[in-house]
Parts: structure tokens; C-alpha cells; sequence
């Protein structure tokens, strides 16, 4: 098995507020690893610490047999392409092609060859008749779309969303969502994923979920061994997805005998 | 808040869309240079009729051209009347006070309305057919020989790019925040000039603070995908100047020989 990300005993504090102690992951490459935990249980902190935009007090961070420090930061973050919850405040090019080459000019591709990697970065997700247009003039589904051309024009070894379909419509959701799917197929294991999300739904898609609380790992398997774990994901302030969910308050059915109006008021109060 | 047209960029494939940007940038400069030694009919016209040539050469619709001027229609007006009332001269049609029209007065207005309306079409005809990447890329290119005085021309460049790619989202912002307010009572266009000043701050501050975050966000999402240091990066906009560039310099030489022969041989 080859590790992707390898996290050893990481600490980590805000301001004397202790958040990750003693925390250990690993993630193997080709994986989806979907990260959940409620809000503000530190999924964002960990993306952070392991693309090097804050530094851990202590521990190790390996990519890719590379340990993360501040003389290999940017070749690790070389590996890895992030896509943040915002649409807009990830666009930094005033088009959509200004925006995917924007990570191009960065790591001093040739101009010439740029305008073939936009195109094809853009075709992968889908928004290659959109590259003149500016962000205001796309869904926020469309901008979250681009923001994973840009990363993926850099051909990165792992992708991490945090919580990338967040601000989005349902309509915005359900496209990046499916753009993920497609991607996972087309690039197999040589891609690995981490998408960090509270939408319960978005998780079962992934190989792997790992729950966290607190900067702790509560949980951590495949969806069914997860979502078996009503009252633990319960506890830390989790939902089931919408269909496990439905399956066990189906199964609490009440014993005694209702008439239709009484069966109707028990399964309207199912979808609270 | 879309109709905003100042920056805004619409892509396209004219003759004017291809010219280099530094081009269009000096170009624009002369001409605006040219213009302002016009002082008579004959030579405002020939401007105007320069400026409207360009216009139809960009194959864009005048209607943006029309909004591209709307927003500064105040500032217009504003001139306008100070020139009207103010300027001294004979006959006088109308006096109150020290407020008086003269016939001078009437045609200097009419002058200066003249020369803002063609500047902002000239700067909108920049703006519309360049990309803002493509204008900073200019200005990085054409300010170059500061960068021995140590001016980090790059970072200043790539500043007004994206500020310029901000400039929508923080005009939406403002608006949101204002019908925020609005709907809970306060009113931007009722009382005195202080308390109308006070009902801003409490629109700066929200705005502000989302400005901060989004700057945070933005700077996080440049570091992740590679940035370390503006001048150490290729470009994605190559600006390469060709014979078409030539071409359009040697047309705005003949606009400026024709502007001054037009100055001194026709007296109207
Ligand atoms: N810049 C910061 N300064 C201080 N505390 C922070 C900062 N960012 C996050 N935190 C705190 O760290 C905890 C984890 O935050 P975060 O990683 O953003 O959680 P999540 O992404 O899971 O919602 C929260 O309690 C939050 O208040
Ligand atoms: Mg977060």
C-alpha cells in the first residue's frame, strides 16, 4: 500500500486553544477518503496544516514520502490541489481561462503550451465552452467547476474539497458532485481524494469515511461500517444520510394500530 | 449592479480586440493628449468622428458604450452647470446674483460635455475589447524601465488585476448590505449631510471586514496553487506587437496631423 498522506502525532493549538493532539491518519493512495465532522470540529484546520498554510507545533506530515517542513512546502504543495468552500473568493483571474492559467504562470509553464492545458483541464469538468466568461456571470456550481480545472491543470497527485459544495444550490451540488465521480473514474488511482463536508450524502460516495471532533478521530471506515453508527454520529453533533436515516425511523414504526390520518401525521413528523 | 460597464471586459474577435494592449493603452493616451487642444466645432467633430469610427470598428453595440457612460452622467452634469454659470464673457443672457449664463458660457459647457463624453468612450473602448489580465499585463510591460528605481512593477501589476476582477463582486456586496440595512430602517437618502456620512460607517464596517476575508481567502487560494513571487512567473496573455499595431499608430498620426490642420485652417 502506498500512503498518499501520512499524519504522525500532529499538535496543534490557536492561540494557547488546543485543537489536535496527538492526532494520527493515514490516507492511502487512490483512495476517497471523505472527511466529516460538524462545524468547527477542525476539518479546515487539517487541510491547512497539510498544504503548509499553518504550521503544526509538532509532529509529522508526510506527502508522498515527503515530510512536510519549510524548505519542501511548495513541492508538496505541488502534489496537491485544493478547491475552498467560497466560489468567489478562490477566482483570481478576471476570466475563466485568466483562471486556470493563473496556477500555470505560477509554476512557469510555457505560454505556448497553456492554452491546450486550459482547454483540457476545462473539458474535464465540463465548462470548456465558458472560458471567456467572467465570474459574475457563472452559478456558483459553474465556479466551483473552474476552481477544480485550475487545480487539476496541475496535474496534483491528491485533491482535497473543503466543503467545496457548501454555498452551493442543490443543482450546484449535484453537478460538482458528479464531476467528482467522473473524475475519480477517468483518473482511477492515480488520484487520490479527500472531500471534507457535513452533507452526510456527499459522504457515502467516498471509499473511506473518517469522522472528527475536536481535532479527534471518533470514527473511521467504510460508509456502511460508519453510518451503522447511528447514536456515536449522533453524539458528535452528526446526521445518517438521508436514506439510512429514513430506513431506521421506518424500522421504529409504532405498534399500535393507526387510520390513514394518524399514518400520514406519524410519517410527516419522519422529515423534520 | 451588472450594468456597471466600467472594466468590463466583452470579448470578441474585431480588429481592435486583436491589437496589442499596449497599443490600445498609448493610443488611447494620444488621442486624449490630441483632444485636449481642440477649440472649436471643427476640430471637436473630427474627434468625435474619430472616436465613432472606433466604435464601429469594435463591432460591439453601442447600447454598452451608452451604459459605460451612464454611471458618471452626474459628474457630467455637475461640470457642465459649473461651466455654464461661471464663465465670464459677453452678451450676457441671463444674470442673478453672481450667477450668470453668458454666450460663452453656453458653448464652453457644450466644449467640455463634448470632450468627457469622448474620453470615457475612448476609455471604455480600451476596457471593453482588453482583457483586464492583458491591460495589467500592459501597464507591468510599458512601466518596466521603473523596475530599475526598484518599483516591484509586477506586484503592482498583478494588485490591479485582481482588484479589478474585486471591483463587481464589491459593488454587489455594498448592495446587499445597503438592502440589509434598508429593511431594517436605515435610510442612506434622507436628513443632513452629517447624518447621512453617519448611516455609511455602519455600511463601511461590514464591508470592510468581508473585504479582509475575502483577501484571506484569496491569499490562501494563490499560495495553493503555486504562487511565490510575481516576477517569477510566465504569462498566459503574451502581448506581441505587429504590423496590425503599426498600422494603427500610423492612423492615429494621421488623425493627429489632420486634428491640427483642422486647428489652425478652419475657423469655426
Ligand atoms: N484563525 C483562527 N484563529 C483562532 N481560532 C480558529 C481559527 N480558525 C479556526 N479556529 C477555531 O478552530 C476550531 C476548528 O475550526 P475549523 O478547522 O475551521 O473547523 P471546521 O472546518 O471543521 O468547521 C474552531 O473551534 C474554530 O473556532
Ligand atoms: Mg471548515
Amino acid at each position: 500500500m502506498v500512503k498518499a498522506i501520512e499524519i504522525n502525532n500532529l499538535k496543534y493549538s490557536y492561540d494557547e486553544q488546543p485543537l489536535f493532539n496527538d492526532f494520527n491518519l493515514n490516507i492511502e493512495a487512490g483512495q476517497w477518503v471523505a472527511l466529516v465532522g460538524h462545524n468547527g470540529s477542525g476539518k479546515s484546520t487539517l487541510a491547512k496544516l497539510i498544504l503548509g498554510l499553518l504550521v503544526a507545533d509538532e509532529g509529522q506530515i508526510i506527502v508522498f514520502d515527503e515530510q512536510l517542513s519549510i524548505e519542501s512546502v511548495h513541492r508538496v504543495r505541488a502534489k496537491i490541489g485544493m478547491v475552498f468552500q467560497n466560489p468567489d473568493n478562490q477566482f483570481v483571474g478576471a476570466t475563466v481561462a485568466d483562471d486556470v492559467a493563473f496556477g500555470l504562470e505560477n509554476t512557469k509553464v510555457d505560454s505556448s503550451d497553456m492554452p491546450q492545458k486550459i482547454d483540457a483541464a476545462l473539458t474535464v469538468v465540463g465548462m470548456q465552452d465558458f472560458k471567456d466568461r467572467e465570474p459574475h456571470t457563472l452559478s456558483g456550481g459553474q465556479k466551483q467547476r473552474v476552481a477544480l480545472a485550475s487545480v487539476l491543470a496541475l496535474q496534483p497527485k491528491i485533491i482535497i474539497l473543503d466543503e467545496a459544495t457548501a454555498m452551493l444550490d442543490p443543482d450546484g451540488r449535484m453537478t460538482v458532485m458528479e464531476t467528482l465521480q467522473q473524475l475519480k473514474q477517468q483518473f482511477g488511482q492515480n488520484l487520490t481524494l479527500i472531500t471534507i463536508t457535513h452533507d452526510m450524502d456527499e459522504a457515502t460516495l467516498a471509499d473511506r469515511v473518517v469522522v472528527i471532533n475536536d481535532g479527534r478521530k471518533i470514527l473511521d471506515g467504510t460508509p456502511a461500517k460508519v453510518f451503522s453508527q447511528r447514536r456515536v454520529l449522533h453524539d458528535n453533533g452528526l446526521e445518517l444520510p438521508f436514506a439510512n436515516e429514513l430506513a431506521y425511523q421506518l424500522d421504529k414504526k409504532p405498534e399500535d394500530y393507526m387510520d390513514e390520518r394518524e399514518l400520514i401525521q406519524w410519517l410527516s413528523t419522519l422529515n423534520k | 449592479m451588472n450594468n456597471i460597464m466600467i472594466g468590463r471586459f466583452v470579448p470578441g474577435d474585431s480588429w481592435i480586440h486583436r491589437l496589442d494592449p499596449r497599443t490600445k493603452m498609448i493610443g488611447t493616451f494620444i488621442f486624449i493628449f490630441v483632444m485636449l487642444w481642440a477649440n472649436s466645432w471643427a476640430t471637436y467633430a473630427w474627434s468625435a468622428a474619430f472616436v465613432f469610427a472606433m466604435i464601429r470598428l469594435t463591432k460591439q453595440p453601442f447600447k454598452l458604450y451608452w451604459d459605460g457612460l451612464k454611471p458618471i452622467f452626474w459628474l457630467i452634469l455637475f461640470t457642465i452647470i459649473l461651466q455654464l454659470f461661471f464663465t465670464p464673457g459677453e452678451p450676457v443672457l441671463f444674470q442673478a446674483g453672481p450667477l450668470k449664463i453668458t454666450v460663452p458660457g453656453i458653448i464652453n459647457a457644450i466644449y467640455v460635455m463634448i470632450r468627457f463624453v469622448l474620453i470615457i468612450l475612448m476609455s471604455t473602448i480600451l476596457t471593453l475589447t482588453t482583457a483586464p489580465t492583458s491591460i495589467a499585463n500592459a501597464l507591468e510591460s510599458l512601466l518596466k524601465p521603473l523596475k530599475k528605481l526598484h518599483v516591484p512593477v509586477a506586484e503592482l501589476a498583478l494588485m490591479l488585476s485582481i482588484a479589478l476582477r474585486f471591483v463587481p463582486l464589491l459593488m454587489d456586496e455594498t448592495q446587499k448590505i445597503m438592502n440589509a440595512q434598508k429593511s431594517r430602517g436605515m435610510s442612506f437618502s434622507t436628513g443632513g449631510p452629517i447624518k447621512r456620512a453617519r448611516a455609511i460607517v455602519p455600511l463601511l464596517i461590514p464591508l470592510f471586514v468581508g473585504a479582509l476575508q475575502r483577501a484571506l481567502d484569496l491569499a490562501n487560494a494563490m499560495e495553493v496553487r503555486g504562487f511565490q513571487d510575481a516576477t517569477q512567473r510566465t504569462k498566459y496573455r503574451i502581448l506581441s506587437y505587429g504590423s496590425e499595431d503599426s498600422k494603427a499608430f500610423a492612423g492615429l498620426f494621421i488623425f493627429s496631423v489632420l486634428f491640427i490642420a483642422i486647428k489652425f485652417f478652419i475657423k469655426y
